[in-house]
């Protein structure tokens, strides 16, 4: 709290005004009502689950933020019970990495006997039993979706979904198949709620982000990998009895050549700096850019048999010295430059305001109020980049309790399917399908191929045809027949018969006592005329589900 | 509906500005302006622009090859299409350009005039990011970010006198692009197949109903306005039935995400339910690594585009004298080949344009040669069409519009840069 009033102070010294809280004090959380908690809960969870209001509203604000930003401390069985089905979690890197090179192997024969396929890259709706690589990578969605739904540590499951959305490598560029899960779960998960400097570095360091922004092939000009300068050796050795020998090894030489990568390539370089840190405005050039690449010249992966792993090879790196945003780069410190580099960028002030105002984005407004962006990057600063602070300031800032601010975010698709999963009190099925449901609704997981994520705003996510999928699904929940969700065992109205009775369970289920007014009034015209109780029940949940309110969080 | 009355009352007395106090968003108000003004159905025919997006930038000189260049073998040795007349060659169409091999569905119609190509096309923005280059292709507005709304649905938006049905403007696939998304209504369609309500009959009719009554109540914003066009475009569809509409003259489209894309923009289009403008976009040219000559990575999408764009023109037979076909990329890739046998980013590409009143059989834009000290930068083929006066003239020539300085803000295009590939 402290911290708090001491951020307040700073920032009107700064002239900022805190224009969104006016008139909310800042320990508002110490008068809290039904609203206050269903709101925090639409905005730092995928929405209650049954009781949960009751249970938070008891915990009070601190009570809930202390649990919720140290997830290690929450017992989580649903889950880890539910994700122990998962064979792709059991997998090491490099197993994943043996089915995927048998899947291709086997891909190739099929084309070398004249089965054409031109594979498009374009995201699609998963199969219905998809099997090798592509079930473990249908298993990987499934566990990003029940982990959704069936988590007690809700936050760290919305910052893990920041994060990957912030790091986003899109899963369907070739050995990105086999590395996501280690991505996800030992580079995004491991410092989700850490710091943001570790957080980058891991990602720098991960195959993952290394193959998908090509990092891995970007080498200093000219250089030459130390096999190739062996077999030039042996070649010179050789004597000319041996031609047939010798013309072996050339023609190994020239396979290499051919295969090796050469000269810089500056994607990872200009994503690093325009989407992980600085941000596009964030006062960088084009020389920056080729200067970050230089310094990341032999960052790569090494891949063997039984290891896949960060790897800098020493021949790639570009020696010379390197400038970047007016800080020069010594030259010949190898790996060392990269790390100086990253944290430089992690405490750069660019860096604080683009990811504070992404994070005020995620869980305030699509277009967050200065004063929230503020708050944040103060705590970022007080804190050193701790990720938990940086949340917790945004979360007892008066912006995020500012009645504007309110159920002005449109849900995702994720989100939506895994609110309505909560709200009735339903658990993911041991198929698959699920997973569908959500690509249907237009984000097939981890298959954003833009490095920016699936975007964070309405716009992106409102259209009739979006709606009209979500309609579908509403009212396939509201059936307790939606593909890949179990239906509770406890029926979220009951036995309820009657229209009162329907109506104060809708009203209680779903919009929680403290909202819904004109969507129950016209539940209620809809469904008073229908003689089966059950068909009201499904009729009434269905459009709740379906509903203007329950778009938004 | 008097709710629609009342809100147009309340607009057109007091403006937008007071509205927003109210938290009403200006998108909606204009969605709600056009619900007004929608009439009944077309069940005429429309003229109608297809835009494809080749996503993650193409590789121009591979597409359109300029085989009669030497530098282009020079900077290319392993990845340059070979000169017409060899193994895996270009196919020639006038001495210095060729098609990549697996554009061959392409070539008849290109000999036959429907298909006019355009090179050295592209954007004067600098930027080598794809996300920011296809971000100002898709508003129209080459440097500046902060422009909300898409070219199309601008245009959209200043042509609405034709008359308003939801099926104006349609995306094929999961998401609104960009370059759609503004005031104008539009649909984003993923599948004609599963596209409308839940249920059946006279289930659906009840379903349908109740969810308009919810929706149709004090609900506001852009949810509700989007609601609005979801019910109308669902009624619509149901009545005209556009997915069983089979490939007409022997069209086969291929069975890939492109082809059934191309396919069902044909489907709205025999259909006659008022498209005017379709939007689908197609991926996979971001070729860094082992891109390939005559045959490999980029020749398999290749095949796969060119084979639906011929499927699409086979198609629609006559009716592809009301259609446009315009196809573009966010930014062209390195004159020279990379370390990797790949291509990286670079500036100018090429673009097509297919159907309508196209003087096609030819290869349009200045060529700026791949003289070093006329490219980009030194290193990239140099811009001499900006996508903007390929745009305006389509946009002029093919749909008549009117009003350019409302779809390209801050931009005066001017006739005389025009490439004349349509009559005035």
């Amino acid at each position: 709290m402290r911290r708090h009033y001491a951020a307040a102070v700073l920032l009107t010294l700064a002239g900022a005004t805190p224009a969104a809280g006016q008139g909310q004090p800042a320990h508002r959380h110490v008068v809290w009502s039904r609203a206050d908690v269903v709101h925090l809960l639409n905005r730092t969870a995928y929405g209650p689950r049954p009781g949960d209001v009751e249970r938070v509203l008891i915990l009070g604000l601190d009570g809930y933020l202390d649990a919720q930003l140290h997830p290690n401390r929450l017992a989580d069985s649903d889950a880890n019970l539910y994700l122990r089905r998962l064979h792709v979690l059991e997998m090491s890197t490099a197993d994943l990495r043996e089915t995927y090179q048998a899947g291709v192997r086997a891909r190739r024969e099929r084309q070398r006997r004249g089965a054409g396929d031109s594979a498009a890259t374009r995201p699609e709706v998963p199969e219905m039993r998809p099997t090798g690589m592509r079930r473990y990578l249908a298993e990987f969605q499934q566990a990003a979706l029940a982990r959704a739904i069936l988590s007690k540590r809700q936050l760290y499951e919305v910052l893990v979904d920041f994060w990957t959305n912030h790091f986003n490598v899109f899963v369907l560029k070739g050995p990105v198949r086999f590395l996501m899960p280690s991505y996800i779960e030992d580079v995004i998960r491991r410092h989700a709620l850490g710091s943001f400097e570790d957080l980058l570095i891991a990602t720098a360091q991960s195959p993952a982000m290394l193959v998908y922004l090509d990092n891995a092939q970007s080498v200093a000009p000219n250089a030459e990998p130390p096999q190739l300068e062996r077999m030039r050796r042996r070649a010179e050795r050789m004597t000319p009895r041996r031609a047939a020998q010798r013309a072996r090894l050339d023609s190994a030489m020239r396979r290499l050549e051919l295969r090796m990568p050469r000269g810089i390539n500056e994607n990872y370089a200009r994503e690093l700096l325009e989407l992980h840190t600085l941000g596009v405005d964030g006062g960088y050039t084009q020389d920056d850019v080729m200067h970050v690449a230089r310094i990341l010249t032999g960052w790569g992966v090494q891949q063997r048999p039984g290891t896949v792993r960060f790897v800098f090879n020493d021949w790639a790196h570009d020696r010379g010295e390197k400038l970047v945003l007016g800080h020069v780069f010594p030259p010949g410190r190898g790996e060392r430059e990269g790390l100086e580099l990253l944290r430089m960028l992690a405490r750069h002030p660019s860096t604080m305001r683009f990811v504070s105002t992404k994070l005020c984005r995620r869980f305030v407004a699509d277009d967050p109020p200065a004063a929230c962006i503020d708050t944040a990057v103060q705590a970022w600063v007080g804190s050193g980049g701790d990720i938990g602070e940086v949340i917790r300031a945004i979360l007892t800032s008066p912006s995020f309790w500012a009645p504007e601010y309110r159920t002005n975010k449109v849900k995702t698709p994720l989100e939506f399917v895994a609110s309505a999963a909560r709200v009735t009190g339903s658990v993911p099925d041991t198929t698959l399908a699920l997973v569908r449901v959500v690509a249907r609704l237009g984000q097939p997981l981890f298959q954003e191929s833009a490095p920016t994520g699936y975007p964070d705003r309405r716009e992106s996510w409102v259209n009739a045809g979006a709606l009209l999928q979500r309609f579908h699904v509403a009212l396939a929940i509201a059936g307790g027949r939606a593909p890949g969700l179990q239906a509770p065992r406890e029926p979220p109205l009951g036995s309820a018969g009657t229209a009162d009775e329907i109506l104060a369970g809708v009203r209680h289920v779903f919009f929680h006592d403290v909202a819904g007014a004109a969507t129950l009034q016209s539940i209620r015209n809809q469904i008073s005329d229908l003689p089966d109780p059950r068909a009201r029940r499904t009729l009434a949940m269905g459009m709740a589900i379906g509903s203007p309110e329950f778009q938004r969080r | 509906m008097t709710t629609e009355k009342l809100r147009r009352r309340v607009f057109v007395k007091t403006g937008g500005l007071a509205l927003l106090s109210l938290g009403l968003d200006p998108i909606f108000l204009t969605r709600a302006a056009y619900a007004v003004r929608r009439s009944g159905a077309t069940g005429t025919r429309t003229k109608t622009l297809v835009c494809v997006f080749q996503r993650g930038a193409v590789d121009g000189l591979n597409m359109i090859v300029p085989h009669g260049e030497r530098r282009y073998y020079d900077e290319r040795p392993r990845i340059a299409v070979p000169p017409p007349g060899h193994a895996g060659g270009a196919l020639d169409l006038d001495g210095m350009f060729g098609l990549h091999p697996a554009l061959a569905p392409l070539l008849p119609l290109y000999h036959a005039g429907t298909l006019a190509l355009v090179h050295a096309v592209g954007s004067p923005d600098a930027t080598r990011s794809h996300f920011d280059a296809q971000d100002y292709m898709e508003s129209g507005t080459p440097g500046r970010k902060t422009t909300q709304d898409g070219w199309l649905n601008r245009q959209l938006a200043h042509a609405a006198d034709h008359g308003t049905t939801p099926f104006r403007g349609v995306a094929i696939g999961p998401h609104l692009p960009r370059a759609l998304r503004g005031a104008a209504p539009a649909l984003a369609i993923d599948n004609l197949q599963n596209f409308g309500m839940p249920g059946r009959g006279a289930l659906r009719e009840r379903i349908t109903s109740a969810f308009e009554e919810m929706y149709g109540g004090t609900s506001s914003g852009l949810v509700a306005s989007s609601a609005g066009e979801a019910f109308d475009a669902a009624r619509r569809l149901e009545a005209a039935h556009p997915e069983r509409v089979r490939p007409a003259n022997g069209a086969a489209y291929p069975s890939s995400p492109f082809g059934r894309a191309m396919r069902q923009i044909a489907q709205l289009i025999r259909s006659d339910l008022g498209l005017e403008i379709a939007f689908t976009d197609v991926g996979g040219w971001d070729t860094h690594v082992n891109q390939g000559a005559g045959e490999g990575q980029l020749a398999g999408r290749l095949a796969d585009f060119g084979r639906a764009l011929a499927a699409f023109a086979t198609d629609l037979g006559e009716r592809l004298a009301d259609v446009t076909i315009l196809t573009m990329s966010e930014f062209g890739r390195t004159v020279a080949e990379n370390g990797a046998s790949g291509t990286d980013h670079g500036h100018a590409t090429a673009m097509m344009v297919m159907g309508g009143s196209t003087r096609g059989g030819r290869v349009y834009g200045r060529w700026p040669t791949l003289d070093p000290a006329r490219r980009f930068k030194g290193r990239d083929l140099a811009v001499t069409t900006d996508f903007r006066d390929l745009f305006a003239e389509v946009l002029v020539r093919h749909l008549g519009s009117t009003d350019l300085g409302a779809v390209f803000p801050g931009y005066q295009t001017n006739a005389a840069r025009w490439l004349d590939l349509m009559p005035a």
